[in-house]
C-alpha cells in the first residue's frame, strides 16, 4: 500500500521544521498513540523499556542535548505504536532504521516495520523538506510503501486509508504548533545552533 | 458411473419392496405421518423453545478453553515463538507449539485427499490465519489474552496468490517440503474422449467459447466450528463433542492420527448450526484441543470466531473455466469441451470421494444429449487456506452445472435461437433412461422437458420476453432479462467400490429397534445439520412399518450408539441413509410377518401387509388383521418358538447407483442502466427429487438453497489482496444475503422417481444451490445480451454489472434528479 502527501507550513523555514523533525521528541509527542521512540541494540527489550517521561523539548531544552537524541543515519529505533482502525486496536512494537539523512537537502529516509498480535507491517518512507516559492515556509513532501499484513490488512484500504489520514494529518498539526513554538524563539538562536551541531 | 473408476462393481439388485413401494402423491402419508404428508418438524421444538444443544453448550467441570495463535503472513517461515510472556499471565495453563505435538506425533494430520496439513506450523506458515501456536486457559477470555502475548518471529517470504500465478516459472514454490516439488503444480486430471470431441469441433458448424470464474466462496454456516475434547485417563477414553458432518468418518481419522483405538474414541455431533460442506473436513483446532486434553487431562473447549472460520478452514468453488460447444447451425449441440485451473490453496484438502480429485465435475454434459465430451484440469497450490469443499453440492457439481448452463446461453445468443428452445431441442429425451453420457455416467431417470414446460408457464415466460424487447425499443431505463437453467445434478455417493472418503465406503446405515410397546426408535449413520433428518427418517419408517410417525424417534451423531455411517453431504441422507432405513424397515416387517402368522394363527405366507391400512391379514380375510404394535408386543411376550425373541434390523446401505435429480428455474431480473442494480422481478423454481417425503421440508430447503444461490451470484467472494490478505474474511467483507436481498420464491414440482432406490427418492438439499447461479447470471447478461454481451462474473455486484453496461455502450449517466450528499460533519468516534 502506497502512502504520500504534502504538507505545508506557513512561516515556518526549512531549518527550523528540520531540527523539530530531526528530534524523535518532538515527533513521539506529535505523534498520536506514540509512546516511544527510543534508540535500540540487540538487547532492546519491549516488555522492559520505560518511556521517559518530562523531557525538555525545545525550544526551552539544551540545545546540546536536542543535538544530541537527533536522528542519527543508520541508527535503529525502537518506537510503541497504538494505532486503532475500527474494532482493532493493535499495539505494535516497531523498530525504524534511518536509513539516510542529508542536513543539506533536508531528506531523511527511513524503513523499518512492525508486529503486533495479529498484524504486522514493513515500510520504507522517506520526507524532504523545501522552501516554499515565497520564501516564508516550508512545503514537507512525505512518502510511504507500506506492506501490512494481517488483522488491519483484512479491512483493506478502504479502512485504512482513513484512518492513515488522520494519524498523519494530526502529526502534522501537531508537529506545527511545536514548529511555531520553536520558531517564535528563532531569535534566541536555537536553531542556528542546532543547526550547526547536527 | 465415472469411466475414471476402473474399480466397477458387478450390477447389484435394486431393492425393491413386492408391492412396489410408496407412492406418495396418490397415497399421501396415509394419516399416520408417511411419505408425502407435511409433518412438521420434530426437532423444531426444542430450537424454537431454545433448548438445541450446540457444541458451545456444552460445558463440563475443569473445563479449559483453548485459543489458537494464527499467523498475519500468507508466507512465512518462523524463526522462533516465545510463549513465556502468555504463560506469565495468571489464568494461562499452556503454550503448545508443534514441537509439543511432535512429542505426541500429533503435529501433522492427513487431509481427505491424502496431502499431509499441519497442525500447528512447524517450519513454514503457507496461508494468512494458518495455526501457529494454541493457548490454553482456564476461560475464553484469558485464552485470547494470552494468544495476544506470543511473541513469533517470522522470515517473511513472497507470496503466491491466484492459480495461474502460481504456476508460472518463477513462482516460489509452496511446498517444497514434498519430495520431488518443485512447483505449485498438483494434478492434472481428463476427462472424457479428446480425439472425438475434436473431431466434433472440425466439423461444427458453429462454435462458442467462454471464459468464466466460479469465484471462491465459504460456506458459512451460521455455527462456525469447534469442539469439546475430554481425555478420561480412568477409561483411557477420548470424547470428542464436535460440528462434524461425518461422526464415524471423523471417529475413524482421529484413531488414525492419535493412536488412541478406535473403540476408545467417542465423537458426539449434537445440535450443529449448518454445514454445508464445512463440517466434512478434520481441521487443526479439533486435534489441538483433543493433544491439549490429553497432555492437561481436563477437557478443553475449542470454538472458532467467524473471521478464523472463513479465513482458514474449507472454502468452496474457486475454478477457473474455459468452456466450449460445438453445433449445428440449427442449435443440435455436438460437443462440449472444458478446461479448469482449480486453486486448491496451500494443501490439497478437497473434500470429495477419494478417486475424484475434480469431483464429480465430469457431469458437465448436464441434462442434455451430448455427443462428444472432453474436459481437463489443472489443480495448484497458492498461499491461501486450503479447501475445495462441496459447499451445498455434490463434489464440484455446482461448478459444472454453472459451467454448462452458462454455455447453453452464450450458444442460444450466438445462434440468435430462445433458450428455452435450444434446451428443449437437445435435452436426453425421457424415454432415453437410464441413459450412459459422453463422461461414463449413468443417469437413473429424468422428464427434463416437463420440469421445464412447467416453469415456463409458471414463470409467464413469455408476457416477460414481450415486455423485455418493449423496453429495449423503448430505450428505457431498466432492462429485462430472463435467465434459464435446467440443471441435473447427481448426489448420493456410493456407490462403495466408486466413491470412498479415505478407503472407507460410502455405504450408510440404519438401524431399527421396536419397543415391546410399539414404538420404536431409529439410529442412523448421518448426521443432521438442520435437514429435518429427526422428521423425514421417521416418516419412512412409518411408511415402511405402518406405524404412526409420533411413535418413532431417530437418533443420529453419537458413534457409541449409532451403526456406522459415512455422513450427510453430497445430497446422500436420502438417498443412502434413507435407503437404509426403508431397507431396515422392511426387514423388521419380514420378521413382524412370523409373528403375524402365530398370532393370528396363519401360516407365514398367508400374511400380507397392506401399505394403506398399514396392517398385516390373512390373505382373503381382511378382518384378520394385526397392526404393528400388537406385532411388537407378540415379539417380545409370545414370540414364535422357531424366531429369535425382539423386532429389530440393521442395514448396510451401498446403492447400486447415484440418485440424478434435476429441475429448471427461471429468474427474470431488471436491470438499472443508471446504478448497475440488478432486482429480481420472477423467481421460479421447479424441482424434480423423485418420490417426495416431506413437501413442506423440501420447500425449506429450495428457499434456503437459493437465497445461497443469490449469496453466490450477487454477494459473496473470499478475495485476497497481494500480499495475500484475506480482505473477504469476515461478515463485513464476505456478504451473506438477507431478507433485504431475497425475492419472493415460487416453487413447483414435477415427481420422477429413480428406479434403482428403495422408495423411489433423489435427494434435494443441494438442488437450488447448484440450478440457480446460472439461472441468475443467464438473466443478467439476457438484460444485455441486445448488446453483445456475452457474460458477467460473479458476484455480479451493481459496480460490476455497471462496468459491463458501460463497456455494452448501455449505462446511462446519472439522472439529473440524482443528487449526492456527503456529510462532512459527522464527528469522528473517540480512539478509546
Amino acid at each position: 500500500m502506497n502512502f504520500e502527501g504534502e504538507f505545508e507550513l506557513e512561516g515556518v523555514p526549512p531549518e527550523t521544521a528540520w531540527s523539530v523533525l530531526s528530534d524523535p521528541m518532538a515527533v513521539r509527542d506529535a505523534l498520536k498513540g506514540c509512546r516511544y521512540i527510543t534508540p535500540m541494540d540487540d538487547d532492546f527489550n519491549f516488555d522492559k523499556y520505560e518511556a521517559k517521561e518530562d523531557v525538555e523539548m525545545l525550544p526551552e531544552a539544551d540545545p546540546d542535548v536536542v543535538a544530541d537524541r537527533a536522528f542519527d543515519a543508520d541508527q535503529k529505533y525502537a518506537a510503541l505504536m497504538q494505532v486503532g482502525v475500527g474494532s482493532v486496536k493493535p499495539q505494535f512494537e516497531t523498530t525504524v532504521t534511518i536509513t539516510d539523512r542529508d542536513d543539506e537537502s533536508f531528506e531523511m529516509l527511513a524503513s523499518g516495520g512492525g508486529d503486533a498480535s495479529g498484524s504486522s507491517f514493513s515500510m520504507n518512507s522517506g520526507m524532504r523538506i523545501h522552501e516554499l516559492e515565497n520564501g516564508e515556509g516550508s512545503r514537507i513532501e512525505w512518502w510511504t510503501e507500506a506492506d501490512i499484513s494481517g488483522r488491519i490488512a483484512q479491512l483493506g484500504s478502504r479502512v485504512i486509508k482513513p484512518v492513515s489520514d488522520k494519524i498523519v494529518n494530526n502529526f502534522f498539526s501537531n508537529i506545527q504548533q511545536q514548529m511555531t513554538d520553536v520558531d517564535e524563539q528563532a531569535n534566541s538562536g536555537v536553531t542556528d545552533k542546532l543547526r550547526n551541531m547536527l | 458411473m465415472s469411466s475414471e473408476s476402473d474399480n466397477t462393481a458387478e450390477p447389484r439388485e435394486y431393492q425393491h419392496d413386492d408391492d412396489g413401494g410408496p407412492q406418495p402423491e396418490k397415497h399421501c402419508g396415509h394419516g399416520r405421518g408417511g411419505m408425502g404428508e407435511e409433518v412438521t418438524r420434530k426437532e423444531d421444538k426444542r430450537f424454537i423453545t431454545g433448548r438445541g444443544n450446540y457444541v458451545d453448550d456444552i460445558k463440563k467441570p475443569r473445563m479449559l478453553h483453548c485459543e489458537i495463535v494464527r499467523s498475519p503472513h500468507a508466507h512465512a517461515r518462523i524463526e522462533d515463538i516465545d510463549g513465556s510472556r502468555a504463560m506469565a499471565l495468571d489464568d494461562v495453563v499452556a503454550v503448545l507449539t508443534a514441537d509439543d505435538l511432535l512429542e505426541h506425533d500429533l503435529a501433522t494430520m492427513p487431509t481427505l485427499m491424502d496431502d499431509t496439513q499441519d497442525v500447528l506450523v512447524n517450519d513454514k506458515v503457507k496461508f494468512q490465519s494458518q495455526e501457529v501456536a494454541a493457548v490454553i486457559a482456564t476461560d475464553r477470555y484469558a485464552a485470547k489474552d494470552g494468544a495476544e502475548k506470543v511473541k513469533v518471529e517470522y522470515d517473511v517470504l513472497d507470496p503466491v496468490i491466484g492459480a495461474e500465478e502460481a504456476l508460472e516459472d518463477d513462482a516460489p514454490v509452496i511446498r517444497e517440503e514434498l519430495d520431488g516439488q518443485d512447483d505449485n503444480h498438483i494434478f492434472d486430471w481428463e476427462t472424457g474422449d479428446p480425439e472425438a470431441t475434436e473431431e466434433v469441433f472440425d466439423a461444427a458448424a458453429v462454435t462458442v467459447e467462454e471464459q468464466m470464474e466460479y469465484q471462491r466462496l465459504h460456506p458459512a454456516p451460521i455455527e462456525t466450528c469447534g469442539c469439546v475434547a475430554d481425555w478420561d485417563p480412568g477409561d483411557d477414553k477420548m470424547t470428542v463433542h464436535m460440528t462434524s458432518q461425518a461422526p464415524h468418518a471423523h471417529r475413524t481419522l482421529f484413531s488414525q492420527v492419535s493412536g488412541i483405538p478406535e473403540h476408545k474414541v467417542r465423537i458426539v455431533s449434537p445440535d450443529v448450526g449448518g454445514g454445508f460442506g464445512n463440517k466434512v473436513p478434520i481441521y487443526p483446532g479439533y486435534v489441538v484441543a483433543a493433544a491439549a486434553s490429553y497432555v492437561l487431562e481436563r477437557p478443553v473447549k475449542w470454538v472458532e470466531e467467524r473471521s478464523e472460520n472463513i479465513q482458514t478452514t474449507g472454502f468452496a468453488r474457486d475454478y477457473d473455466m474455459t468452456g466450449e460447444l460445438a453445433a449445428t447451425e440449427d442449435g443440435e449441440i455436438k460437443g462440449v469441451k472444458v478446461d479448469v485451473l482449480a486453486d486448491h490453496g496451500a494443501y490439497n484438502a478437497a473434500a470429495q470421494p477419494s478417486k475424484f480429485p475434480a469431483g464429480f465435475f465430469n457431469i458437465f454434459t448436464g441434462s442434455y444429449d451430448i455427443e462428444a465430451a472432453y474436459g481437463s484440469l489443472t489443480g495448484a497450490y497458492t498461499n491461501t487456506a486450503p479447501g475445495g469443499v462441496a459447499y451445498r453440492c455434490s463434489f464440484r457439481v455446482t461448478e459444472a452445472v454453472y459451467l454448462i448452463e452458462r454455455m447453453v446461453k452464450v450458444l442460444a445468443d450466438e445462434l440468435d435461437v430462445d433458450p428455452a428452445e435450444i434446451r428443449r431441442q437437445n435435452f436426453i429425451p425421457s424415454d432415453a433412461f437410464p441413459y450412459e453420457s459422453a463422461t461414463g455416467w449413468n443417469y437413473d431417470s429424468g422428464d427434463y422437458e416437463k420440469a421445464l414446460d412447467k416453469a415456463l408457464e409458471m414463470a409467464d415466460y413469455e408476457h416477460y420476453r414481450e415486455e423485455q424487447q418493449r423496453r429495449i425499443e423503448n430505450d428505457a431505463d431498466k432492462l429485462i432479462g430472463i435467465g434459464i437453467s435446467s440443471f441435473t445434478e447427481v448426489v448420493g455417493a456410493g456407490p462403495g467400490k466408486q466413491c470412498d472418503i479415505a478407503g472407507i465406503e460410502m455405504f450408510d446405515s440404519a438401524d431399527l429397534r421396536v419397543n415391546p410397546t410399539g414404538n420404536a426408535v431409529l439410529r442412523v449413520g448421518v448426521q443432521t445439520q438442520g435437514q429435518g433428518h429427526e422428521t423425514t427418517f421417521a416418516q419412512i419408517v412409518a411408511e415402511e412399518l405402518g406405524m404412526d410417525v409420533d411413535d418413532i424417534v431417530v437418533e443420529h451423531g453419537d458413534t457409541d450408539t449409532e451403526p456406522y455411517g459415512l455422513g450427510t453431504y453430497g445430497s446422500r441422507s436420502t438417498p443412502v441413509a434413507g435407503a437404509a432405513a426403508a431397507v431396515a424397515a422392511r426387514k423388521v416387517r419380514d420378521k413382524a410377518k412370523s409373528i403375524a402368522a402365530n398370532e393370528l394363527e396363519a401360516a407365514e405366507e398367508d400374511i400380507e401387509w397392506d401399505r394403506e391400512s398399514g396392517e398385516f391379514h390373512v390373505v382373503g380375510a381382511p378382518d384378520r388383521s394385526i397392526t404393528i404394535t400388537e406385532i411388537a408386543a407378540g415379539a417380545y411376550m409370545n414370540h414364535p418358538g422357531d424366531e429369535e425373541p425382539g423386532l429389530e434390523a440393521t442395514n448396510y446401505y451401498d446403492p447400486p447407483e447415484m440418485t440424478y435429480p434435476f429441475g429448471s428455474y427461471i429468474v427474470v431480473v431488471e436491470v438499472d442502466r443508471e446504478t448497475g442494480e440488478v432486482d429480481f422481478e420472477k423467481f421460479v423454481a421447479v424441482d424434480d427429487c423423485g418420490n417426495r417425503i416431506n413437501p413442506m421440508i423440501i420447500e425449506g430447503q429450495i428457499h434456503g438453497g437459493l437465497a445461497q444461490g443469490i449469496g453466490t451470484a450477487m454477494m459473496e467472494h473470499v478475495t485476497y489482496d497481494d500480499n495475500g490478505n484475506v480482505t473477504g474474511g469476515d461478515f463485513m467483507n464476505y456478504l451473506l444475503p438477507t431478507a433485504n436481498e431475497i425475492p419472493n420464491f415460487e416453487t413447483g414440482h414435477t415427481v420422477t422417481p429413480s428406479p434403482h432406490h428403495p422408495i423411489g427418492a433423489k435427494g434435494v438439499g443441494e438442488s437450488p444451490t447448484v440450478g440457480s447461479p446460472p439461472a441468475i447470471v443467464n438473466a443478467v447478461v439476457d438484460a444485455m445480451s441486445h448488446a453483445d454481451v456475452s457474460h458477467v462474473e460473479m458476484p455480479m455486484t451493481p459496480d460490476a454489472v455497471w462496468e459491463v453496461l458501460d463497456e455494452a455502450g448501455l449505462a446511462l449517466e446519472p439522472s439529473a434528479n440524482v443528487t449526492f450528499e456527503f456529510d462532512d460533519t459527522t464527528e469522528e468516534p473517540a480512539d478509546d
